[in-house]
């Protein structure tokens, strides 16, 4: 029998994170082990009167194309996915994996270029989604690879992924919607704001943000979400800053990563674990020692890290900086092929101050309220 | 074989290799052997569940719906690889036929693109099985019997496969030109006796380049000329159906008469699916002595050498036939013991077997 949470995460995704309409075409990309995901979704979507079909990986191959192919091969972009990207008016990535590291001794470069041919689709996507022809959303299924990753039991990871996506709330989308009308009054109250000030462990560092837009994600574009972010002033960022979480990023880990920053360029780059991987990313192109994007998590149902960025960078009370491409549709300017996340834990230890003001402690901001938690763990 | 001997996958071929995630072991072979042939490999991988989904919920025009990006793939691929590779032979047992031949029609255009393609020699395709447990299951064996049983039909346990194959091409080859030469067929066994015209026709000897395992010699009949009546011996497998004991009679060419001891229901909607699904689009017989008992999977059971195949519906467009349907129905007979068959008058075949000196 299947587990009616998963129809319930389906039903989250179609009705409130893309609002499917009939007669849409829906692509649903996945690997092979999402099944349990991918057959509810798609049976939903189908209920709903649109035309939904699945684009399934399975894992290894890609592997083998990143060890065996061919220049040509590893550079090859199908024809058909390009006109494909064209055709379909909705798309959902489920980004499981069986097995988050199997890249973690690949060729980087081998593999950077087959990543590089596929984000060629990516881009296609994102264009038809500026001009409002297409919409996306992110999302998860529960496997063993990344319970693993967490530390926990299947069953147990299950119940944390459902808990933060809210999917057992007597009506999910009226949480999410809440959620988003809260957060945008956060982002509101920081529309006006010049400078922030980020204070914590090893961590002073100042971040305009004049003039900039901040937006809430609520549910929209990923399923778990909950966050605020903007594009940062480009120039406008200086000091130093010490990220307490690991940052996972094509199956590599950089742990305790220790940042210098000067006029919005990082000038110094430490990690306790990882080093070398960090500053070969730092060097990727131009706009990848800038900073794309400044952002509070603000999911208190993702109340730990698990090696995975979906839900690592909404843990409520954190914040996350990343390095990279921004947001063009926020006022970001700068321009990378690296977008990396990197993630500061505020919980216990750390204020922000917007213009001189504190408006953040113990983890929130202080207008929101702030609800009885179980004790926080690692 | 399958990307060598069959699809003779060359350098820049767009390769799509079709299964369900069962076939992953194989599929990842296919894979890396297509990079290694320097081919573009293309997975497609289906989930049983997604078919079941569609059949159960989907309104009319959803089941009429043609993937646009499916359409692209039978356009602009140069080689399908497909593999069964089933995790559940019944699973869509309980959907409507009516529904079943809905969606069916909506896939005709695509079928008929697709055999026009490969018939002018643009796309390579082959069909073969992946073992699984669920065709185990049909076939009354264990999983490892039944890796022997398909390894055994392929000739995999050949030292020399490719040769084996290709002496067994020769075969086939010789049958194809010989039938050639004669203008009516009549099969007579119990319950049958079955007329039709093939003069005008081709006959295209089946030698393991589009399915795998192979092993048949086949045509498309004059549409008009079949006449008879034709009892099979083995039940009809279509849509995860079973139909027992199908009997047709045939008139002018068409089905005037369908009956089955299980399934008639079910036969008697697809013979109306459309026009063409009460003509007979081909004609075959089974010839791979590797494969000897039926196992209800119709890519081995039409090959059983000793066998006979008619199909309701859409015929080949390289052997000349001229019939059009949204169905393609394979209706296998089993002439191992007490049946004939005169070409012109003359016996060529009897209890399984060409006459000697025939082919």
């Amino acid at each position: 029998m299947s587990d009616p949470r998963y129809d319930r995460l389906a039903e989250l995704v179609l009705d409130h994170s893309l609002r499917l309409q009939p007669g849409e075409v829906l692509r649903i990309e996945a690997d092979a082990v999402a099944e349990p995901l991918v057959v509810p979704l798609h049976r939903e979507a189908i209920k709903r009167g649109a035309h939904a079909y699945a684009a399934l990986d399975l894992s290894g191959l890609t592997e083998l194309l990143v060890a065996h192919g061919a220049e040509e091969q590893i550079g090859f972009v199908s024809p058909i996915a390009l006109r494909e990207m064209d055709a379909i008016d909705a798309s959902i990535t489920i980004w499981s994996e069986t097995n988050t590291r199997s890249f973690s001794r690949a060729d980087t470069d081998r593999r950077q270029r087959q990543l590089a041919a596929q984000r060629q689709l990516a881009l296609r996507r994102r264009d038809r989604i500026a001009r409002g022809e297409h919409r996306w959303c992110g999302t998860l299924c529960p496997t063993e690879a990344h319970a693993q990753d967490a530390e926990m039991s299947l069953e147990d990871y299950e119940a944390f992924v459902f808990g933060a996506c809210h999917v057992l709330d007597d009506d999910p989308v009226a949480h999410w919607t809440g959620v988003g009308e809260q957060m945008q009054a956060r982002a509101d109250e920081l529309a006006a704001v010049r400078e922030l000030r980020i204070v914590g462990e090893d961590t002073d560092l100042t971040v305009v943000v004049r003039g900039r837009t901040w937006r809430p994600a609520y549910g929209r574009k990923n399923v778990p979400d909950g966050e605020v972010y903007t594009s940062p002033v480009e120039s406008g960022i200086n000091g130093t800053i010490r990220f307490g979480f690991p940052a996972v990023f094509g199956g590599r880990e950089v742990d305790d990563a220790r940042l210098r920053l000067e006029e919005g360029r990082v000038v110094a780059a430490e990690a306790a674990g990882g080093e070398d991987y960090l500053r070969s990313l730092l060097e990727l192109d131009d706009g990848a020692s800038g900073v794309g994007e400044i952002a509070f998590g603000l999911n208190y149902e993702i109340d730990r890290f698990t090696r995975n960025i979906l839900f690592d960078e909404k843990i409520g009370g954190t914040m996350h900086l990343a390095l990279g491409m921004g947001f063009e549709d926020l006022g970001g300017l700068n321009r990378s092929a690296l977008h990396l996340d990197l993630i500061c834990d505020l919980r216990r230890e750390g204020e922000v101050y917007a213009d001189g003001e504190l408006v953040w402690r113990n983890g929130h901001f202080l207008q929101d309220p702030q609800p009885a938690r179980p004790a926080e763990r690692v | 074989m399958l990307v060598g001997f069959c699809a003779r996958v060359r350098e820049g071929d767009l390769v799509t290799l079709e299964s369900t995630p069962l076939a992953a072991p194989i599929l990842r072979e296919l894979y890396r052997k297509v990079l290694e042939a320097g081919g573009q490999p293309l997975p497609r991988v289906s989930l049983e569940g997604l078919s079941e989904n569609l059949l159960k919920h989907g309104n009319d025009e959803q089941l009429a719906w043609v993937n646009p990006a499916r359409s692209d793939d039978i356009e602009t691929v140069d080689v399908r690889i497909a593999l069964e590779a089933p995790g559940n032979t019944r699973r869509l047992s309980n959907v409507d036929p009516a529904r079943h031949a809905r969606h069916e029609r909506s896939s005709e255009e695509l079928r008929n693109r697709y055999l026009e393609r490969a018939a002018a020699g643009e796309l390579r395709w082959v069909l073969s099985a992946y073992p699984t447990e669920a065709a185990a299951q049909d076939a009354s064996m264990s999983l490892v019997e039944y890796e022997d049983f398909v390894y055994g039909a392929g000739f995999l346990d050949d030292p020399d496969p490719v040769a084996r194959w290709q002496q067994f091409g020769e075969r086939v080859d010789r049958l194809a030109a010989f039938l050639s030469t004669k203008r009516e067929l009549r099969v007579v066994a119990e319950g049958t006796d079955l007329r039709f015209v093939t003069e005008g026709r081709t006959w295209i000897p089946s030698k393991g380049q589009e399915n795998f395992p192979d092993g048949e010699v086949f045509t498309g009949p004059v549409e008009t000329s079949v006449e008879g009546e034709i009892r099979f011996t083995y039940p009809g497998v279509f849509h995860a159906r079973e139909v027992d004991d199908v009997r047709l009679r045939f008139e002018a060419g068409e089905v005037v008469e369908a009956t089955a001891s299980r399934g008639q229901e079910f036969l008697r909607e697809m013979i109306a699916m459309d026009e063409g699904a009460r003509r007979v689009g081909e004609f075959a017989f089974g010839l791979n002595e590797g494969v000897a008992i039926f196992t209800r999977n119709t890519l081995f059971d039409e090959k059983i050498g000793g066998t006979m195949h008619l199909a309701l519906g859409t015929a080949y467009p390289e052997t000349g036939g001229l019939n059009r349907s949204a169905l393609h129905w394979d209706l296998i007979c089993d002439l191992r013991s007490g049946s004939e068959v005169l070409a012109d008058g003359e016996l060529i075949y009897s209890d399984g077997q060409f006459l000697n000196g025939v082919g």
